[in-house]
């Protein structure tokens, strides 16, 4: 007998329906956007069968914008409304941009007060995220297509190295765009996924990211379907363009060798080498010419050339293993990312340093692409929730300004998000009311080094002496990477809170240039931070003393008072200028001077205090 | 969605001990990150998320401490109402001092180029001796609940973990990096 079947109450009634998501990858050069479609995550062409759309946004008056290879054609002929490389705009000021990259053609807008680069094109004021909004758009309209339906959610790649300012805009663009963000997810961690999933693999993940301006080194652990990225670095100055320039230079020098050559422009040359780098991926030994005159280049020269970039890929994958606690042996796989891997001699350079031969499977333009598609198809619910979970770190440290200048670091680098830590403060002064709180980013001692994020008060702290006042600050990021810092009084329970956006006019400089900058700056900055405490301690002994003479300056002689007042004056200008050591002298001596004024007070509270009543006094004058 | 224990060994299921299982530790974690990660809610209400945010920034925060020989030992004796950033001058010996004082003229003396690498290294391993020793102090004091002894050593461990860390400043200063 056939038995009746009954759906456990509720259970699954049916197959559910599948949720459309995407992957997106916006790439400073070129952008792709990626589904799951049929076994698979594939990258979904355009309807020329384009896989990869340039990020060149061209504005038109009263039109809507060209995105992709028609813009790009127009780069040349109209450069003004034509936006290439947007990325790099992202959390930036206009001042920071113009120190960086000074070559940039555009117009800008100078009535923005916020300071964001906006650019002046055809159809208005245009800036980043606006930029990056109409990429996205291009992709939507694409996926929607090709997809038939609209679109649940996307999950939208950014650098490893993004800081928050940047992932803010990135996920602001995306609002823009009309998108449902379900992750910001690191770009690293993408191409783990795209490979990790084909594979059952268990162990540690390198993945090696060269593209045309930047270079990204994450270390990865896979383990019972959960990704946790154990460790990130890079260098966001070195890529695909760098080995251009190499091989450009030297095509010059080969050519003021051979004499009575007129040296072409530099973008020539950039040409000349660009297709020199594309054939000797296939050659060993290829000829370079240019009018008359040719050179042969082979292999072995070429790794001359470009031996010192590849020696700062290899310092990098070494920091990042020495970061993560793990040596060269313990890894299991390296992914390969981006065109520049392409290179033969990157292949072998890391195979050799890494004792195993790179996975190259996966075209390195789309990898990414596609492991946000796997990543997105999860999210929406498509696949069940067991599957694989990816666990981020924050790439840099985040922490807060401290008297000094100093920063204390209250989440350090590496730390696996989401996270939320606290820390208590007090007040520093007699009697202070507010508390600024200064938020800042990066591995450097002193705050003027760091990326400032945010700058919020607490009011209306309970006036009470210096050091006694408690103050709890948490700082939580979301698993996104962005960060929100609260602060609150103990005793009161007075609260203040900021979620951290983007904060403009800031000469940070890039990233890692910070990371790098905080190692090899390790030394001045002992130094500098031995001023600065020598500083807060001569400020702290003078604010006592000042205090003291307000209220028993009486008990001094004017030659004890002149004495001190002469002791004030030296440590007050010494301590301008002078060396940590020349202060604490100076703190000391001032430190001698008053102890006589402060016995005499002793001795004044003292008398006062046995003059004083009796506690059984007090209590019969209370009832 | 379910809450977590107070108690990190609790939650992790591992006896309150400074011997633990890292890969029991470490897979406890996967499995419970894997129910409790906002990416598990990414379609969910937004209380849903503020709650998935927390317990698992909660499960992170445990993770790490557990994870952490250093840590560990200090949430241990803070299970026994052991402050161990309250430091008394007793609990820092006169042969800690001078010996932690060796140590570092040691690593100030080491010229400042990669000739040093080879000392770096030996040094690495006379503190990561020491360390491991001192940690087995530790493991000992805790079982027999002697725990003011444990806190002793507790700084000790301090101590050496702070050179070993800056030990690694060291070569990577040498190294460039």
């Amino acid at each position: 007998m056939a038995l009746l079947q009954i759906q456990e109450p509720g259970g699954k009634q049916a197959k559910p329906l599948h949720r459309l998501a995407v992957g997106i990858d916006l790439g400073t050069t070129n952008s792709l956007v990626s589904a799951s479609c049929g076994p698979g995550v594939k990258t979904l062409p355009d309807s020329a069968g384009q896989h990869l759309l340039p990020s060149v946004v061209h504005y038109r008056k009263g039109e809507t914008a060209l995105v992709g290879f028609e813009a790009k054609s127009l780069l040349v002929e109209d450069p003004l409304n034509t936006i290439a490389s947007a990325k790099r705009l992202l959390g930036k000021s206009l001042a920071e941009l113009k120190s960086q990259q000074g070559y940039l053609p555009f117009e800008f807008d100078g009535s923005r007060d916020d300071g964001a680069p906006a650019i002046l094109t055809a159809s208005g004021s245009k800036d980043a995220v606006q930029i990056s909004a109409d990429i996205l758009s291009t992709l939507v309209a694409r996926a929607e297509a090709s997809l038939k339906g609209s679109l649940e959610g996307a999950v939208i790649t950014v650098p490893a190295y993004f800081n928050d300012a940047q992932r803010q805009q990135t996920k602001d663009a995306a609002q823009l765009a009309g998108l449902n963000v379900l992750r910001l997810l690191n770009e690293p961690t993408a191409a783990a996924v795209a490979y990790g999933l084909d594979s059952e693999d268990q162990g540690n993940i390198i993945v090696f990211d060269l593209g045309g301006g930047t270079f990204d080194v994450s270390l990865l652990s896979l383990k019972r379907g959960v990704f946790e990225v154990l460790a990130t670095g890079g260098d966001t100055s070195l890529g695909g363009d760098d080995v251009d320039h190499a091989i450009a230079d030297w095509i010059a020098s080969q050519m003021s060798e051979s004499g009575g050559i007129e040296i072409p422009s530099k973008a020539r040359l950039l040409q000349l080498a660009n297709g020199a780098k594309h054939q000797l991926s296939d050659s060993k030994v290829i000829t370079i010419s240019s009018d008359a005159w040719s050179v042969e280049l082979t292999e072995s020269v070429l790794k001359e050339i470009i031996a010192d970039l590849i020696r700062r890929t290899i310092t990098s994958c070494r920091r990042v293993l020495r970061d993560a606690g793990l040596a060269v042996g313990d890894i299991d796989n390296i992914v390969m990312v981006g065109g520049s891997t392409r290179m033969p001699l990157v292949r072998e350079a890391v195979a050799e340093f890494f004792g195993k031969a790179p996975l190259t499977d996966i075209d390195p333009d789309k990898v990414v692409a596609i492991g946000a598609g796997i990543q997105a198809d999860v999210l929406i619910g498509n696949k069940s929730a067991d599957s694989f979970l990816l666990l981020d770190v924050n790439p840099l440290s985040l922490g807060i300004e401290t008297m000094g200048e100093l920063v204390e670091k209250i989440i350090p680098r590496n730390t696996t998000i989401p996270v939320a830590k606290a820390q208590e403060f007090t007040t520093f002064k007699d009697g202070q009311t507010v508390m600024t709180l200064h938020v800042v980013q990066g591995e450097r001692e002193l705050v003027s080094d760091c990326r400032s994020l945010a700058r919020f008060e607490l009011r209306e702290i309970p006036a009470m002496v210096a050091g006694a006042a408690k103050i709890r600050v948490t700082f939580q990021v979301d698993a996104d990477g962005l960060l929100s810092v609260s602060a609150e009084e103990l005793s009161t329970g007075k609260k203040a809170e900021i979620q951290v956006k983007p904060s403009y006019g800031l000469e940070s400089g890039i990233i890692e240039g910070m990371l790098q900058d905080s190692h090899s700056n390790a030394q001045i900055d002992m130094e500098t931070r031995s001023i600065k405490e020598a500083q807060l301690d001569a400020t702290q002994l003078l604010d006592a003393i000042a205090s003291a003479l307000r209220i028993d300056g009486d008990l001094l002689s004017e030659d004890e008072a002149n004495v001190l007042a002469k002791s004030i004056q030296k440590l007050e200008s010494i301590m301008i200028d002078g060396s940590s050591v020349q202060i604490h002298g100076a703190t000391e001596e001032l430190n001698q001077v008053s102890s006589d004024f402060a016995a005499k007070r002793m001795d004044l509270h003292i008398a006062n205090a046995l003059r004083g009543e009796s506690i059984e006094e007090v209590e019969k004058q209370v009832d | 969605m379910q809450s977590l224990k107070s108690n990190y060994f609790q939650l992790f299921n591992l006896p309150q001990s400074w011997d633990i299982d890292q890969d029991a530790l470490s897979d406890e974690y996967r499995k419970q990150q894997g129910e409790v990660h906002p990416d598990r809610f990414a379609g969910a209400i937004d209380t849903e998320k503020l709650r998935a945010l927390q317990l698992s920034s909660y499960l992170n925060e445990a993770y790490e401490t557990l994870k952490s020989p250093l840590r560990r030992a200090a949430y241990l004796l803070s299970l026994h109402d052991i402050d161990v950033e309250q430091v008394d001058q007793s609990d820092l010996s006169m042969d800690l001092l001078l010996e932690q004082i060796q140590l570092r003229e040691k690593l100030d003396e080491l010229p400042k180029d990669e000739s040093a690498l080879v000392d770096l290294d030996k040094l690495r391993a006379e503190v990561t001796v020491k360390l491991e020793r001192q940690e087995k102090s530790f493991a000992e004091c805790f079982a027999a609940a002697n725990y003011d002894g444990a806190k002793k050593v507790y700084h000790e461990l301090q101590f050496l973990n702070k050179l070993r860390t800056e030990i690694d400043a060291g070569e990577e200063l040498r190294l460039g990096y």
